[in-house]
């Protein structure tokens, strides 16, 4: 028997897979459904700043009394909608804690510094074994510099772990000017682990309606590349904990990312396609993997193929099709 | 409940009024600036609980009741929640029968004393005068109109007590002796029916007593109000907490076939930032209510209340306004109103502003807390403070505070009273499952009659609101008075 024990956030986990944060995690029955499955830890679904602050909107708009009579009432709606929020998901960390015996690691995504730390401190204080940070504002601001949207991750690792003290990752989006220079300098700041990367909804057309639709809701197995990539660049010199995101659905990616230096992976996609039950079958081939290629624990193999390790670290520098570019076959 | 418009001519054509409109031209009447109202003093003021609007002579009052053209259409009446018939008051002053205008305000107001000192009326009443609408001037001062006629048939030792019809055996329960539960059992005492209120608290008034500081009103004018009442025959409890004390159904066995339910919002709200347990930090509602109805201003006492000497008010309501008035007049060297949008966007009446800014009342505007910090006896010492900015406008149609990253800075603070807002009473909604309610914790009621979703029980004011202004309840009261004993003669008649 293999051992899978592996780390994510810093957090000793009996095998690399993990849940991603998604409606998977929203609820006690979906959580206890994942630990059967076997997960070795699970991401709650994240709670939004920008969400609270819709709700809000929404009810101070539809509560508002003629000639403003009740604003007093109202002024502060916020904080009450954001009690409320946050007072259902300390509750849900609460009974999954009690509910599972594996790390139970919330999420969380704000808009302004302030909230970052009011939410971890709060999530902290209800027993989560982790946060992760899911940072991410897009940068569509044509007047914003490069250097000030990277500025922003900083100071936000800067006051939670000042007021933290559980383990904190940041789930990352790929969109950097230097995503090496980031990775890099954010697996030394202080967070226990990087998440490499979201996977951010998109945007498509319905071109016999004439719409706007969301785009494709899932990832499929092709995307883990990008991923792949800069975590076998980032490994070698990386300060926490790597875990791969997007795209994997199957134990070769899973394998593939373990060698390239993630510690751990995160799953969402393959267990709505599949169903929880992947989990175990991901588990299962991984052991038949490892016993096939003598490998006793996943330190044995995890790193082997990250640019540090690889005998042609140049390819992982490669993007552009060349004549000379002799790797790719038919 | 619209006041017919039929009657409106019929009360306006009556010869007195005729006579008294003849009295000036319209030009002459316009051509009359807005009386002043006079006040205490700043720094008198602020040594007491001295009330500072001094209220009109009568000399005062006449002037102003010659500035309303006692319309054909009086709009004013529209802007008042309890449909005072203001052109018939007002024309009763210039008349010089100051007592007949408190009959006319008591006709369809239990509290006009109250009213005239604590309605938003620049929203309301005023805000619908033609002078406002069509000329585009300072509206007649109906507010203070309503004040000195109260006032004065207080003092004159002449109190008229309304008619109450012959009793019907009829046993209605009220809860809350707030503005909607004084004004409900006003109206049902008319009727002729039984009317008990019950009261948690030990003194009657409900938010009037426990909310409103005697220096913008006087426990004494809520007190002449309420004997009134008794004098109708409204029986009163006081310390009696429905719910707990007894339960509604021990009450119906007890013969009471009516129910309305005044309960108020008393449920402080919090920002939860870290550091808000601290010693020191405390919701409006527990100072206001300390100082007002507990004398927690007297060290004295057993349970005085802190007199800090640098006092931060967080919000920028009219219970804001209340809270750092009183925290200088408790001795507060430096009392600050910390608010996180800007002065335009703050809910507090006008007056209010200006008398806290007359005081001495700092306001920092655009200013956010974040976190508190204390000393090694856990007792509030700092608050770390955000400045905001404003956005585009949100669903208030006020321009939205965002915070400037980067821009805390701490404040020396030794008390610190969180007046953010007030969640409804949950005691009722919770000791009766049946009893429809919102999420946010008001009781649904149907909009018109104010029937609850239980039929023999009515409901009004903050219960229902929220948050509402005193004249908003005291017309929820009104409505559900005359919804309720509908409701029971049909009943009855069935």
């Amino acid at each position: 028997m293999s051992n899978l024990q592996t780390t994510y956030l810093g957090i000793p986990i009996k095998n690399p897979i993990v849940v991603g944060s998604s409606g998977l995690s929203s609820t006690i029955d979906g959580i206890k459904a994942l630990a059967k499955a076997g997960v070795a830890a699970i991401v709650l679904k994240s709670v939004f700043e920008e969400e609270i602050k819709a709700e809000a909107e929404q009810t101070i708009g539809q509560q508002l009394g003629q000639d403003d009579n009740n604003l007093e009432f109202y002024d502060y709606y916020d904080y009450q909608v954001k009690n409320e929020v946050l007072d259902r998901y300390v509750s849900l960390i609460r009974e999954a804690k009690a509910a599972v015996d594996i790390p139970i690691i919330a999420s969380i995504n704000c808009s302004s510094y302030s909230e970052w730390v009011s939410f971890a401190h709060k999530i902290e204080e209800a027993g989560a074994d982790g946060i992760e940070l899911n940072i991410f504002k897009l940068p569509f601001g044509v007047k914003d510099e490069a250097a000030a949207i990277e500025k922003i991750y900083f100071d936000i690792v800067d006051k939670v772990k000042t007021s933290l003290r559980i383990p904190f990752g940041i789930k990352l989006a790929p969109y950097f000017t230097n995503l090496g220079n980031v990775i890099h300098r954010l697996s030394h700041s202080g967070a226990q682990g990087l998440v490499l990367f979201n996977r951010f909804t998109s945007v498509d057309y319905d071109i016999e309606n004439d719409q706007v639709v969301v785009g494709k809701v899932y990832s499929n197995a092709d995307e883990y590349v990008n991923s792949l990539r800069w975590i076998s660049i980032a490994a070698p010199n990386a300060g926490c904990d790597l875990i791969a995101s997007t795209g994997i659905h199957d134990y070769r990616t899973l394998v593939k990312m373990l060698m390239a230096g993630a510690s751990s992976v995160e799953l969402v996609s393959a267990i709505y396609k599949e169903g929880a039950e992947v989990v175990g079958a991901m588990l299962s081939e991984l052991e038949q993997w490892m016993s096939r290629r003598g490998f006793q624990s996943i330190a044995d193999f995890k790193g082997r193929l990250s640019q540090g390790e690889a005998s042609n670290p140049e390819v992982f520098e490669r993007v552009q099709f060349m004549r000379y570019f002799s790797g790719h076959k038919q | 409940m619209a006041v017919s418009k039929a009657y409106l001519k019929e009360e306006r054509e009556q010869e007195w009024r005729v006579e008294v409109r003849k009295l000036l031209k319209n030009k002459e009447r316009t051509a009359l600036p807005r009386v002043k109202m006079g006040e205490v003093e700043a720094r008198e003021r602020i040594c007491s609980n001295i009330e500072v609007n001094k209220g009109l002579s009568a000399d005062e009052a006449v002037n102003e009741a010659r500035r309303c053209l006692d319309c054909p259409d009086p709009t004013c009446i529209s802007g008042c929640p309890v449909e005072i018939n203001i052109p018939k008051f007002i024309k009763r002053i210039e008349q010089g029968d100051f007592l007949k205008a408190a009959r006319v305000l008591k006709e369809t107001s239990t509290l006009p004393a109250v009213c005239g000192r604590v309605c938003p009326q620049e929203k309301q009443c005023e805000a619908k005068c033609f002078y406002q609408l069509k000329l585009k001037n300072e509206p007649v001062a109906i507010g203070y109109l309503e004040r000195f006629a109260a006032d004065y048939e207080r003092e004159s030792g002449q109190i008229s007590v309304p008619e109450v019809a012959p009793a019907n055996g009829i046993k209605i329960a009220v809860i809350g002796s707030g503005p909607a539960g004084l004004t409900f059992a006003g109206d049902m005492a008319k009727q002729g029916y039984d009317v008990t209120v019950f009261e948690a608290l030990h003194e009657i008034g409900g938010v009037l007593k426990y909310g409103i500081p005697e220096f913008r009103l006087p426990n004494s004018i809520v007190d002449v109000e309420i004997d009134n009442l008794k004098r109708m025959g409204v029986k009163f409890e006081n310390n009696f907490i429905v719910g707990r004390t007894a339960s509604i159904e021990d009450l119906k066995e007890e013969g009471f076939a009516g129910f309305f339910t005044g309960s108020g919002a008393g449920l402080p709200r919090f920002m939860n930032i870290p550091g808000e347990n601290y010693i020191g930090i405390l919701s409006s509602n527990e100072y206001l209510t300390r100082v007002n109805l507990m004398d927690a201003a007297n060290p004295d006492t057993d349970t005085p209340v802190i007199s800090g000497k640098q006092v931060a008010v967080i919000g920028g309501g009219n219970t804001a306004m209340d809270s750092v008035r009183t925290a200088r007049r408790l001795g507060a060297e430096r009392a600050m109103i910390i608010y996180r949008r800007s002065m335009e966007e703050m809910p507090a009446r006008v007056e209010e502003i200006k008398h806290a800014q007359e005081e001495g009342i700092e306001f920092l505007t655009l200013t956010n807390p974040v976190a508190y910090f204390a000393d090694e006896k856990g007792r509030v010492n700092k608050v770390r403070v955000q400045k905001m900015e404003l956005g585009e406008p949100d669903a208030s149609g006020r321009r939205r505070p965002m915070p400037v990253e980067g821009s805390e800075y701490d404040i020396d603070v030794d008390t610190v009273v969180v007046s953010v807002g007030v969640s409804p009473n949950p005691l009722i909604p919770s000791s009766l499952p049946q009893l429809e309610t919102t999420r946010w914790g008001t009781i649904v009621v149907d909009e018109d009659k104010l029937q609850t979703s239980i039929p023999e029980m009515f409901a009004g004011g903050d219960i229902v609101r929220g948050g509402a202004t005193v004249i908003l309840a005291m017309g929820d009261g009104r409505n559900a008075a005359a919804a309720m004993h509908k409701y029971l003669q049909d009943k009855r008649n069935a």
